[in-house]
């Protein structure tokens, strides 16, 4: 595997992000800036400007048209991809830690933070896509408060209507984002705060990730817990790997305890798990701090993995990786 | 004997992962056609409502 480093943020990564066809990354970063890339050549096509804060999360529609971002400057942002113009701008009381888009790009989802006698709270938007995109409802679709602790993650399932959270207290739940009612909730999903979310293709399943050393396959319509990978170190992110039924996880303890713990935690390393066995297939190194993001291109033919040491890293996968079984010939499906 | 005993132990493991390499994929097909059958209604909703568009006009 040959990893291309991308040079162009100045702090730590927060989110990143491939489009449907796979050949873009998108990358958010404490820096206050957004990049996109070429995912086979690590070129940085452009960056996105406007943000005076944190951004913490970045999702893009199916068609690579529009991008949303959510930042610590209290905004949700609507941008074009292509030419990195912003064309909506919502603004809230607290900022703004999760964005997601719906199967066909016509609506988000997005959490803002509890703070300063605001509780948290979820919207649903409608995206207007015709004409230019600058045409948008100020005024959510959907608003209500979650009830009980904090959601930190959340998606659209298939079911109209229906969004899977994760929380501050380690729980995941389905919320009828129409009414606000908690459908469905696993109090115990985790042990503590659910730091990542990521669906399978057809959003049947999904993968979480949390501090309590975890990452757990979830059925997105009933909750219950169907692999549970426990690693040594707080996790921060968990993808599926297309094609291939193996799980990647990424964290790693914060700067401050490395000193005081084994060096083993010190190390920042993407591991690979097989999805279905819960066994751990390899790692790889590379990153100075915790991973905070990692992404699976959608064909299955690279991974990248955001630092908290301000890099991005992209791994092709060799041929060799394409032809191993290392578990002979097993059918799995995706 | 340890060679007899090894293999026992591949051969235990090789069961184990047959099965549950049987369980996810039995799970995956219940979703799968589920899903299916979900977005086959949907597709009929669409269908009947635009029909009756018609009518009206």
């Amino acid at each position: 595997m040959r990893p291309i480093l991308l040079q162009g943020h100045e702090r730590s990564l927060t989110q990143i992000k491939f489009n449907a066809e796979g050949d873009l990354l998108f990358s958010c970063s404490k820096d206050h800036v957004i990049n996109v890339w070429f995912t086979h050549n690590g070129e940085r096509l452009g960056t996105y400007n406007g943000n005076n804060g944190t951004v913490w999360t970045v999702d893009v529609d199916p068609e690579s048209r529009f991008m949303m971002s959510g930042a610590a400057d209290n905004t949700l942002r609507l941008w074009s991809v292509q030419t990195g113009k912003n064309l909506f701008t919502w603004e809230f009381p607290t900022a703004v830690k999760r964005v997601a888009f719906n199967d066909d790009g016509t609506q988000v989802v997005c959490i803002t933070e509890q703070r300063m006698g605001h509780q948290c709270a979820i919207r649903v938007f409608q995206i207007n896509r015709d004409g230019d995109g600058t045409d948008q409802s100020t005024d959510p679709l959907y608003f209500f408060n979650p009830i009980g602790s904090k959601a930190t993650v959340c998606a659209f399932t298939n079911v109209p209507n229906v969004i899977f959270t994760g929380h501050e207290s380690g729980k995941v739940a389905l919320f009828n984002v129409k009414s606000g009612e908690e459908v469905n909730n696993n109090e115990r999903a985790h042990g503590e705060v659910v730091t990542d979310l990521q669906l399978s293709k057809d959003r049947t399943y999904c993968i979480t990730s949390s501090k309590d050393k975890s990452a757990r396959i979830h059925d997105t319509k009933t909750l219950q817990v169907i692999k549970t990978f426990s690693t040594e170190t707080p996790l921060n992110s968990a993808s599926f790997m297309p094609n291939r039924p193996y799980v990647l996880l990424g964290g790693g303890q914060e700067a401050m305890k490395v000193t005081t713990t084994s060096l083993r935690q010190g190390k920042f390393e993407t591991r690979f798990w097989h999805k279905v066995f819960e066994e751990e297939i390899g790692r790889v190194k590379g990153h100075f701090g915790p991973i905070n993001t990692i992404a699976v291109h959608p064909a299955g033919t690279c991974y990248a993995s955001g630092g908290e040491d301000g890099f991005v890293r992209v791994h092709h996968f060799d041929d060799s990786y394409f032809k191993a079984k290392p578990y002979g010939d097993l059918d799995i499906d995706d | 004997e340890d060679a007899a005993e090894e293999s026992n132990v591949s051969a235990e493991l090789i069961a184990l992962r047959k099965r549950l390499v049987d369980e996810w994929n039995a799970w995956r097909v219940v979703r799968r056609r589920e899903l299916a059958d979900e977005r086959g209604h949907k597709n009929d909703r669409r269908n009947s409502s635009s029909e009756e568009k018609e009518e009206i006009e």
